[in-house]
Protein backbone atom coordinates (compact mmCIF):
# COMPACT_ATOMS: atom_id res chain seq x y z
CA UNK A 1 0.00 0.00 0.00
CA UNK A 2 2.80 2.04 1.37
CA UNK A 3 4.48 1.69 -2.58
CA UNK A 4 1.50 2.35 -3.82
CA UNK A 5 1.32 5.62 -2.66
CA UNK A 6 4.63 6.17 -3.91
CA UNK A 7 4.40 5.27 -7.58
CA UNK A 8 1.22 7.00 -7.51
CA UNK A 9 2.94 10.29 -6.99
CA UNK A 10 6.03 9.12 -9.46
CA UNK A 11 3.50 8.27 -12.00
CA UNK A 12 2.91 11.91 -13.95
CA UNK A 13 6.52 12.43 -14.07
CA UNK A 14 7.56 8.35 -14.74
CA UNK A 15 5.21 9.36 -18.04
CA UNK A 16 6.80 12.68 -18.62
CA UNK A 17 9.84 10.65 -18.65
CA UNK A 18 11.19 12.77 -15.41
CA UNK A 19 12.38 10.16 -13.41
CA UNK A 20 15.53 8.86 -12.43
CA UNK A 21 17.02 5.13 -13.71
CA UNK A 22 16.30 3.84 -10.25
CA UNK A 23 12.78 5.69 -10.19
CA UNK A 24 11.89 3.99 -13.24
CA UNK A 25 12.55 0.49 -12.28
CA UNK A 26 10.90 0.71 -9.21
CA UNK A 27 7.44 1.59 -11.24
CA UNK A 28 7.95 -0.36 -13.95
CA UNK A 29 8.26 -3.78 -11.40
CA UNK A 30 4.89 -1.87 -9.72
CA UNK A 31 3.34 -1.98 -12.33
CA UNK A 32 3.43 -5.23 -13.37
CA UNK A 33 2.21 -6.82 -10.32
CA UNK A 34 -0.07 -3.73 -8.93
CA UNK A 35 -3.19 -3.67 -11.12
CA UNK A 36 -4.65 -0.46 -9.42
CA UNK A 37 -1.80 1.65 -10.17
CA UNK A 38 -1.84 -0.01 -13.41
CA UNK A 39 -5.18 1.03 -13.95
CA UNK A 40 -4.09 4.74 -12.74
CA UNK A 41 -1.19 4.48 -15.31
CA UNK A 42 -3.56 4.11 -17.96
CA UNK A 43 -5.73 6.66 -17.17
CA UNK A 44 -3.20 9.28 -17.07
CA UNK A 45 -2.00 7.92 -20.17
CA UNK A 46 -4.97 8.56 -22.40
CA UNK A 47 -5.41 11.77 -20.87
CA UNK A 48 -2.11 12.28 -22.52
CA UNK A 49 -2.68 10.62 -25.17
CA UNK A 50 -5.68 13.09 -25.83
CA UNK A 51 -3.37 16.12 -25.57
CA UNK A 52 -1.16 14.97 -27.77
CA UNK A 53 -3.95 14.60 -30.42
CA UNK A 54 -5.73 17.85 -29.60
CA UNK A 55 -6.15 19.78 -32.51
CA UNK A 56 -3.39 22.36 -33.37
CA UNK A 57 -4.13 25.87 -34.59
CA UNK A 58 -2.09 27.91 -37.42
CA UNK A 59 -2.73 31.44 -38.08
CA UNK A 60 -1.83 31.87 -41.99
CA UNK A 61 1.69 32.27 -42.61
CA UNK A 62 2.11 36.55 -42.96
CA UNK A 63 -1.14 37.06 -41.32
CA UNK A 64 0.61 38.06 -37.70
CA UNK A 65 3.23 39.99 -39.10
CA UNK A 66 1.12 42.06 -41.39
CA UNK A 67 -1.33 43.02 -38.48
CA UNK A 68 1.64 43.69 -36.25
CA UNK A 69 3.24 46.06 -38.90
CA UNK A 70 0.15 48.44 -38.55
CA UNK A 71 -0.12 47.89 -34.96
CA UNK A 72 3.94 48.78 -34.59
CA UNK A 73 3.30 51.29 -36.88
CA UNK A 74 0.48 52.88 -35.41
CA UNK A 75 2.57 53.04 -31.88
CA UNK A 76 5.32 54.80 -33.54
CA UNK A 77 3.19 57.48 -34.76
CA UNK A 78 1.38 57.86 -31.50
CA UNK A 79 5.15 57.75 -29.48
CA UNK A 80 5.77 60.40 -32.05
CA UNK A 81 2.66 62.94 -31.63
CA UNK A 82 3.18 62.11 -27.89
CA UNK A 83 7.02 63.17 -28.10
CA UNK A 84 5.76 65.93 -29.93
CA UNK A 85 3.19 66.67 -27.30
CA UNK A 86 5.71 66.72 -24.63
CA UNK A 87 8.40 68.37 -26.03
CA UNK A 88 6.13 71.55 -26.59
CA UNK A 89 5.13 71.28 -23.40
CA UNK A 90 8.94 71.13 -22.04
CA UNK A 91 9.11 73.93 -24.18
CA UNK A 92 6.61 76.00 -22.78
CA UNK A 93 7.82 74.82 -19.59
CA UNK A 94 11.23 76.43 -20.09
CA UNK A 95 9.66 79.85 -21.47
CA UNK A 96 7.39 80.95 -18.82
CA UNK A 97 9.94 82.45 -16.91
CA UNK A 98 9.91 84.99 -19.87
CA UNK A 99 6.68 86.45 -19.93
CA UNK A 100 6.44 86.11 -15.62
CA UNK A 101 10.09 88.14 -15.75
CA UNK A 102 8.46 90.97 -17.92
CA UNK A 103 5.01 91.06 -16.24
CA UNK A 104 6.89 91.76 -13.40
CA UNK A 105 9.16 94.62 -14.57
CA UNK A 106 5.88 96.00 -16.26
CA UNK A 107 4.23 96.29 -13.29
CA UNK A 108 6.72 97.47 -11.18
CA UNK A 109 7.00 100.14 -13.44
CA UNK A 110 3.47 100.96 -13.15
CA UNK A 111 4.04 100.85 -9.35
CA UNK A 112 6.68 103.62 -9.44
CA UNK A 113 5.27 105.72 -12.45
CA UNK A 114 1.42 105.57 -10.16
CA UNK A 115 3.77 106.51 -7.00
CA UNK A 116 5.93 109.22 -8.68
CA UNK A 117 2.40 110.74 -10.47
CA UNK A 118 0.65 110.13 -6.93
CA UNK A 119 3.17 112.50 -5.33
CA UNK A 120 2.69 115.08 -7.55
CA UNK A 121 -1.10 115.10 -7.18
CA UNK A 122 -3.32 116.67 -4.62
CA UNK A 123 -7.06 116.01 -4.25
CA UNK A 124 -8.22 119.28 -3.33
CA UNK A 125 -6.40 120.62 -6.96
CA UNK A 126 -8.34 117.76 -8.49
CA UNK A 127 -11.86 118.84 -6.70
CA UNK A 128 -11.11 122.34 -7.97
CA UNK A 129 -10.37 121.13 -11.25
CA UNK A 130 -13.77 119.76 -12.29
CA UNK A 131 -11.70 116.74 -13.87
CA UNK A 132 -13.54 113.86 -14.23
CA UNK A 133 -12.70 111.42 -11.46
CA UNK A 134 -10.77 108.04 -14.16
CA UNK A 135 -9.26 104.78 -12.31
CA UNK A 136 -6.31 106.43 -12.73
CA UNK A 137 -7.09 109.19 -10.52
CA UNK A 138 -8.57 106.80 -7.64
CA UNK A 139 -5.32 104.97 -7.92
CA UNK A 140 -3.92 107.79 -6.77
CA UNK A 141 -5.68 108.46 -4.28
CA UNK A 142 -5.49 105.26 -2.63
CA UNK A 143 -1.34 105.61 -2.65
CA UNK A 144 -1.32 108.91 -1.63
CA UNK A 145 -3.33 107.80 1.16
CA UNK A 146 -1.16 104.47 1.71
CA UNK A 147 1.97 107.06 1.35
CA UNK B 1 25.21 31.16 -30.81
CA UNK B 2 21.59 29.75 -31.48
CA UNK B 3 19.26 30.83 -34.50
CA UNK B 4 16.92 33.33 -32.31
CA UNK B 5 19.92 35.07 -30.92
CA UNK B 6 21.11 35.49 -34.13
CA UNK B 7 17.89 37.26 -35.16
CA UNK B 8 17.74 39.16 -32.09
CA UNK B 9 20.71 40.27 -32.73
CA UNK B 10 19.63 41.16 -36.33
CA UNK B 11 16.38 42.99 -35.17
CA UNK B 12 18.65 45.14 -32.60
CA UNK B 13 20.97 46.02 -35.48
CA UNK B 14 17.99 47.90 -37.03
CA UNK B 15 17.04 44.62 -38.85
CA UNK B 16 12.67 44.64 -38.61
CA UNK B 17 12.53 40.87 -40.56
CA UNK B 18 15.00 39.39 -38.18
CA UNK B 19 11.84 40.15 -35.59
CA UNK B 20 9.19 39.04 -38.58
CA UNK B 21 10.90 35.73 -38.76
CA UNK B 22 10.98 35.30 -35.21
CA UNK B 23 7.26 35.49 -35.45
CA UNK B 24 6.70 33.22 -37.73
CA UNK B 25 9.04 31.23 -35.88
CA UNK B 26 6.86 30.65 -33.02
CA UNK B 27 3.35 32.35 -33.56
CA UNK B 28 1.65 28.89 -33.71
CA UNK B 29 3.43 27.76 -30.38
CA UNK B 30 2.04 31.04 -28.92
CA UNK B 31 -1.31 30.65 -30.35
CA UNK B 32 -1.99 26.87 -29.12
CA UNK B 33 -0.51 27.67 -25.43
CA UNK B 34 -2.96 31.01 -25.30
CA UNK B 35 -5.71 28.79 -27.53
CA UNK B 36 -5.18 25.71 -24.54
CA UNK B 37 -6.19 28.23 -21.52
CA UNK B 38 -8.34 30.75 -22.98
CA UNK B 39 -10.58 28.45 -25.33
CA UNK B 40 -11.50 31.57 -27.67
CA UNK B 41 -10.14 32.22 -30.56
CA UNK B 42 -10.65 35.72 -31.68
CA UNK B 43 -9.45 36.50 -28.14
CA UNK B 44 -6.75 34.32 -28.84
CA UNK B 45 -5.49 36.01 -31.63
CA UNK B 46 -5.28 39.41 -30.29
CA UNK B 47 -3.51 38.06 -27.24
CA UNK B 48 -0.90 36.41 -29.14
CA UNK B 49 -0.40 40.19 -30.86
CA UNK B 50 0.00 41.28 -27.42
CA UNK B 51 2.40 39.19 -26.98
CA UNK B 52 4.83 39.75 -29.79
CA UNK B 53 4.04 43.61 -29.52
CA UNK B 54 5.47 43.22 -25.78
CA UNK B 55 8.13 41.38 -27.39
CA UNK B 56 9.70 43.59 -30.15
CA UNK B 57 9.25 46.69 -27.33
CA UNK B 58 11.23 44.08 -25.36
CA UNK B 59 13.68 42.58 -27.25
CA UNK B 60 16.25 45.23 -25.90
CA UNK B 61 15.69 44.72 -22.43
CA UNK B 62 16.06 40.47 -22.91
CA UNK B 63 19.42 39.95 -21.35
CA UNK B 64 19.77 36.44 -23.02
CA UNK B 65 20.06 34.36 -19.52
CA UNK B 66 17.49 32.05 -20.38
CA UNK B 67 16.53 31.18 -23.54
CA UNK B 68 14.54 33.19 -26.20
CA UNK B 69 11.67 30.62 -25.72
CA UNK B 70 11.30 30.60 -22.13
CA UNK B 71 11.13 34.27 -22.33
CA UNK B 72 8.67 34.40 -24.64
CA UNK B 73 7.02 31.79 -23.09
CA UNK B 74 7.15 33.49 -19.83
CA UNK B 75 5.40 36.84 -21.79
CA UNK B 76 3.22 34.73 -23.30
CA UNK B 77 1.57 32.97 -19.46
CA UNK B 78 1.97 36.23 -18.39
CA UNK B 79 -0.47 38.09 -20.46
CA UNK B 80 -2.96 35.43 -20.88
CA UNK B 81 -3.06 35.77 -16.61
CA UNK B 82 -3.58 39.35 -17.29
CA UNK B 83 -6.34 38.79 -19.95
CA UNK B 84 -8.24 36.50 -17.65
CA UNK B 85 -7.46 38.71 -14.67
CA UNK B 86 -9.20 41.18 -16.74
CA UNK B 87 -12.31 39.31 -18.09
CA UNK B 88 -12.71 36.95 -14.89
CA UNK B 89 -14.52 34.20 -16.24
CA UNK B 90 -13.40 30.95 -18.44
CA UNK B 91 -14.54 30.49 -21.74
CA UNK B 92 -14.69 26.95 -22.78
CA UNK B 93 -17.70 27.06 -25.34
CA UNK B 94 -16.77 28.27 -28.94
CA UNK B 95 -16.22 25.95 -32.02
CA UNK B 96 -12.97 26.25 -33.80
CA UNK B 97 -11.86 28.24 -36.55
CA UNK B 98 -9.50 26.33 -38.19
CA UNK B 99 -7.29 23.04 -37.47
CA UNK B 100 -4.22 21.66 -38.77
CA UNK B 101 -4.00 18.70 -37.05
CA UNK B 102 -6.04 15.29 -38.98
CA UNK B 103 -5.99 12.61 -41.02
CA UNK B 104 -7.60 10.58 -38.35
CA UNK B 105 -9.36 7.76 -40.26
CA UNK B 106 -12.81 7.07 -41.41
CA UNK B 107 -15.90 9.51 -40.86
CA UNK B 108 -16.85 8.06 -37.59
CA UNK B 109 -13.71 7.40 -35.97
CA UNK B 110 -13.06 11.26 -36.87
CA UNK B 111 -16.28 12.14 -35.27
CA UNK B 112 -15.46 10.19 -32.57
CA UNK B 113 -12.00 11.96 -32.21
CA UNK B 114 -13.95 15.02 -32.57
CA UNK B 115 -16.31 14.09 -29.92
CA UNK B 116 -13.21 13.75 -27.82
CA UNK B 117 -11.22 17.07 -28.56
CA UNK B 118 -15.01 18.95 -27.35
CA UNK B 119 -14.99 17.26 -23.89
CA UNK B 120 -11.19 17.67 -23.58
CA UNK B 121 -11.93 21.06 -24.59
CA UNK B 122 -14.93 21.40 -22.32
CA UNK B 123 -13.08 19.55 -19.89
CA UNK B 124 -9.83 21.60 -19.41
CA UNK B 125 -12.18 24.88 -19.25
CA UNK B 126 -12.91 23.46 -15.49
CA UNK B 127 -9.47 22.94 -14.94
CA UNK B 128 -7.83 25.73 -12.57
CA UNK B 129 -5.60 28.10 -14.43
CA UNK B 130 -2.40 27.34 -12.37
CA UNK B 131 -2.43 23.51 -13.42
CA UNK B 132 -3.62 23.85 -16.71
CA UNK B 133 -0.89 26.27 -17.75
CA UNK B 134 1.87 23.56 -16.26
CA UNK B 135 -0.14 21.11 -18.21
CA UNK B 136 -0.46 22.33 -21.39
CA UNK B 137 3.41 23.72 -21.27
CA UNK B 138 3.97 20.39 -20.87
CA UNK B 139 1.47 18.21 -22.96
CA UNK B 140 0.94 20.86 -25.77
CA UNK B 141 4.00 22.62 -26.05
CA UNK B 142 6.84 19.68 -24.54
CA UNK B 143 8.42 21.55 -22.12
CA UNK B 144 10.53 19.69 -20.17
CA UNK B 145 9.62 20.45 -16.13
CA UNK B 146 12.70 22.27 -15.76
CA UNK B 147 11.70 25.16 -18.34
CA UNK B 148 8.04 25.22 -17.11
CA UNK B 149 9.74 26.09 -13.43
CA UNK B 150 11.49 28.95 -15.40
CA UNK B 151 8.39 29.81 -17.35
CA UNK B 152 5.93 29.52 -14.30
CA UNK B 153 8.47 31.39 -12.04
CA UNK B 154 8.10 28.50 -9.85
CA UNK B 155 9.85 25.75 -8.38
CA UNK B 156 10.52 22.18 -9.70
CA UNK B 157 8.24 20.38 -7.39
CA UNK B 158 5.58 22.87 -7.69
CA UNK B 159 5.41 22.24 -11.63
CA UNK B 160 5.30 18.34 -10.80
CA UNK B 161 2.53 18.78 -8.46
CA UNK B 162 0.43 21.07 -10.87
CA UNK B 163 0.96 18.55 -13.40
CA UNK B 164 -0.31 15.81 -11.41
CA UNK B 165 -3.29 17.59 -10.16
CA UNK B 166 -3.79 18.99 -13.48
CA UNK B 167 -3.97 15.69 -14.50
CA UNK B 168 -6.27 14.06 -11.98
CA UNK B 169 -8.46 16.94 -12.17
CA UNK B 170 -8.67 16.63 -15.92
CA UNK B 171 -9.64 12.85 -15.81
CA UNK B 172 -12.24 13.77 -13.06
CA UNK B 173 -13.40 16.39 -15.33
CA UNK B 174 -13.73 13.75 -18.61
CA UNK B 175 -15.29 11.29 -16.35
CA UNK B 176 -17.88 13.52 -15.18
CA UNK B 177 -18.95 15.05 -19.15
CA UNK B 178 -18.83 11.48 -20.68
CA UNK B 179 -19.83 9.47 -17.76
CA UNK B 180 -16.88 6.87 -18.64
CA UNK B 181 -13.39 6.82 -18.91
CA UNK B 182 -12.05 7.87 -22.20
Amino acid sequence: MNRCKRVKRLLSRYLDQEVNDKEVIFVREHLAGCPFCSEEYAGLLRIKRLFAAKERKALPADYLVSRLRDRIAASRQEEERFSLVSGMARLSLRLIPVPVTVIAISLLFMALTLQQRASEFSIEEHILSGDPTTIETAARVILQRAN
Amino acid sequence: MNEDNLYIERFLNGENSAFEALVRKYQNRVLNIVYSLIGKDRESEDIVQDVFLKVYHGLESFNGRSRFSTWLYRITVNTTYDFLRRRRRFISDELTIEKTASGYGGPQEELLEKEKQELLKKALGNVPLKYKAALVLRDIEGLDYATIAQVLHCRLGTVESRIYRGRQILKQELFRWRGEAL
